[in-house]
């Protein structure tokens, strides 16, 4: 009897612990109505990657009526294996596009897409979109990254700066490559330096890598995914260091220290996917969020516009017009 | 150069290992008593967050800091409750446990918090004089006062465990239960009071975290460092003294690592990121003596009526 008990406190004890999946709602969909279901390695309120796709949904959610636009969101799903099942589970529940919002998803759809052919699906970052129904995104980011390596080598007074990185992979590489390029391209003398912390999510670590960053003489730090809010807690608390932020704007969590941000625009990116499939194209598409097409933005902070001076905000634009017109090319290689 | 890299070190790693110190130093009661509790982990992120949360809403740390013990004991205590009076099997209920204090407290933090927010919480003090010295200033008199607390800790539990009765009950309850209840000692009595200490001193390593570390919580703020906790109490055969050792050997590898990388020394990163776990192993192995220094009940939940 005591052994059923301790069963039942288990079964309970799970199910209270994954209330926070959401269930997938198992009507069909009706003409017209369409369903998106995201598959997030984090949760939605990440203050970086996932939650920038997040609101990018809402946002088109907002255009077009809640009634047109239905959003499921599965968090943590971190796990290939998690993620696989829950991304074949949304397919045969009749979601119109699947989102796996994540490089390390890639295999996963390319197992998956075939069997649900009238099926959207798309993950990012990536550039291979190898079925018909893959939509591929993938941020420039190191064309939003070398704008604000220009503010970094242009705001330095220590020349030193400090990158604090999550995992040496995708991403993180060419935000860091596009990242140093522009420091070098305003300042030569000005070190980077970058330090990883080997995760994704650990905030603590990201927070002990700024530290030491900070003691080592930066005084402008940066990092991607959403173990950098960590980082810029203690950016913060050190005053006088400022932040430049990736993926999405940071500044409400530090608004005396956060600089400027790459944001990404993903609601652009949602629209084109829609967009494309009621012309009846349900993939096989590379989309690049670039600087030039308005998915990716450099976005200042309001509070703090008195550091940008005009003459660096001139050299910041000019450079801008540049990676827009194709002369100036930000070699990640 | 040389010093100030040494100093370096110490002075990152220091504040690394505080949370593995506190939860490793409970978990050894916990193991000590025979009960091998994986849910560390959970405990410190329910704890971290509950912490956060009474310095979010109330403003005073110190209640925040109490707050996390008292849901560390009573996740201590439903630990108990599962795997002592109920008998269950404890690596499972650990980790049941660990997916309890994940998900509420992922689940507490969207709906009454929303979204990531800094607190306040407990920053270093930096004692007068003292902590201008040279080498030493810096190392010995400017940490945040939890660190002082938990080195603290390590000659307390050591007391406590191997110099009162108390603690010779909980290693005879840890090492023959059977022989322990005979002269009237109650096992479940000693077991659920071990449990209750590894609970709160799991929470006063998840209140660190989220107060004195980060000042914010995250969802999986702990980042698997309950389970390198429990991974020390073996490492450190199940003494004080070895798991301050454990905990400090690791957290100084991890700010060896990163000051390589920050120092932009030419080092491949993936190396640098698992020195401190390739070091606990290889320590691990080097040292490995009998297992009857151990709990030698450790895991196996006691029934009077049954003979083993």
């Amino acid at each position: 009897m005591k052994r059923f008990f301790s069963l039942v406190l288990m079964v309970l004890l799970i199910s209270v612990s994954t209330t926070v999946f959401a269930n997938g709602s198992k009507e069909k969909a009706e003409s017209g109505v369409i369903k998106i279901a995201l598959v997030i390695p984090s949760t939605i309120d990440d203050m970086a990657w996932s939650e920038a796709m997040y609101n990018g949904i809402l946002a088109v959610q907002k255009k077009m009526g809640k009634d047109k636009l239905k959003l499921d969101v599965s968090e943590r799903l971190w796990n290939a294996v998690d993620a696989g099942s829950a991304i074949r589970q949304y397919a045969s529940e009749g979601y119109n596009i699947v989102i796996a919002h994540g490089a390390q998803y890639q295999s996963l759809l390319n197992d998956i897409a075939p069997d649900f052919p009238k099926t959207t699906f798309a993950y990012g970052t990536g550039y291979a979109a190898d079925q018909p129904n893959i939509f591929a995104y993938d941020p420039f980011a190191q064309q939003g990254a070398y704008l604000l390596g220009m503010i970094a080598g242009l705001k330095t007074k220590t020349n030193i700066i400090g990158i604090v990185g999550p995992v040496e992979s995708g991403d993180a590489i060419k935000y860091n490559k596009g990242f140093e390029l522009g420091v070098k391209a305003v300042n030569p003398k000005a070190k980077v330096r970058i330090a990883y912390t080997g995760s994704f999510g650990d905030l603590v670590a990201a927070g002990e890598i700024a530290k030491s960053q900070i003691a080592a003489g930066a005084d402008i730090l940066t990092g991607t995914a959403q173990q950098s809010v960590g980082a810029i807690r203690v950016a913060e608390g050190a005053g006088n260091v400022f932040w430049l932020s990736s993926d999405m704007d940071q500044s409400s969590l530090a608004p005396k220290t956060v600089l400027a941000a790459q944001a990404y625009n993903f609601s652009k990116v949602i629209e084109e996917m829609i967009d494309s499939r009621s012309k009846g194209v349900l993939g096989g598409k590379h989309i690049p969020l670039t600087l030039k097409n308005g998915m990716e933005e450099i976005v200042y902070n309001p509070q703090l516009a008195s550091e940008i001076t005009p003459d660096m905000k001139a050299k910041i634009d000019a450079a801008e017009k540049k990676i827009n017109d194709g002369t100036l090319k930000i070699s990640v290689e | 150069m040389i010093v100030q890299f040494l100093v370096g070190i110490i002075i990152g790693g220091i504040p690394l290992s505080v949370s593995l110190l506190l939860a490793g130093l409970g978990e050894m009661f916990t193991q000590r008593s025979g009960v091998f509790n994986l849910g560390v982990e959970g405990i410190m992120m329910l704890s971290a967050f509950i912490g956060f949360f009474t310095v979010y809403t109330i403003g005073s740390p110190i209640l925040g800091i109490i707050a996390a013990m008292a849901v560390g004991a009573l996740m201590g205590l439903l630990m108990g409750l599962v795997s002592i009076t109920f008998k269950a099997e404890q690596g499972i209920t650990g980790i049941g446990l660990f997916m309890f204090g994940w998900g509420l407290s992922g689940t507490l933090f969207r709906v009454y918090v929303g979204g990531v927010t800094t607190i306040k919480g407990i920053d270093g003090i930096n004692i007068p004089v003292l902590s201008k010295l040279p080498v030493i200033g810096p190392i010995l008199f400017n940490q945040n006062p939890l660190v002082y607390v938990a080195y603290i800790l390590v000659p307390v539990a050591s007391w406590l465990l191997f110099k009162t009765s108390w603690g010779l009950k909980v290693r005879a309850v840890g090492t023959t239960p059977a022989a322990a209840d005979t002269v009237g000692i109650n096992v479940v009595k000693i077991r659920y009071q071990s449990l209750v200490i590894g609970g709160i001193m799991a929470g006063l390593a998840g209140a660190y975290l989220s107060i004195c570390q980060a000042h914010l919580f995250a969802d999986n703020i702990t980042a698997g460092r309950g389970f390198i906790a429990v991974a020390l109490v073996y490492f450190g055969r199940w003494k004080p003294s070895g798991i301050m050792g454990g905990a400090l050997l690791f957290s100084m590898a991890h700010s060896f690592q990163r000051l390589i990388q920050v120092y932009g020394i030419n080092f491949p990163y993936e190396i640098a990121v698992i020195i401190p776990y390739v070091l606990v192993i290889v320590v691990l192995a080097l040292t490995w003596k009998s297992q009857s220094l151990g709990p030698l009940a450790l895991g196996k939940p006691y029934d009077r009526e049954f003979r083993g």
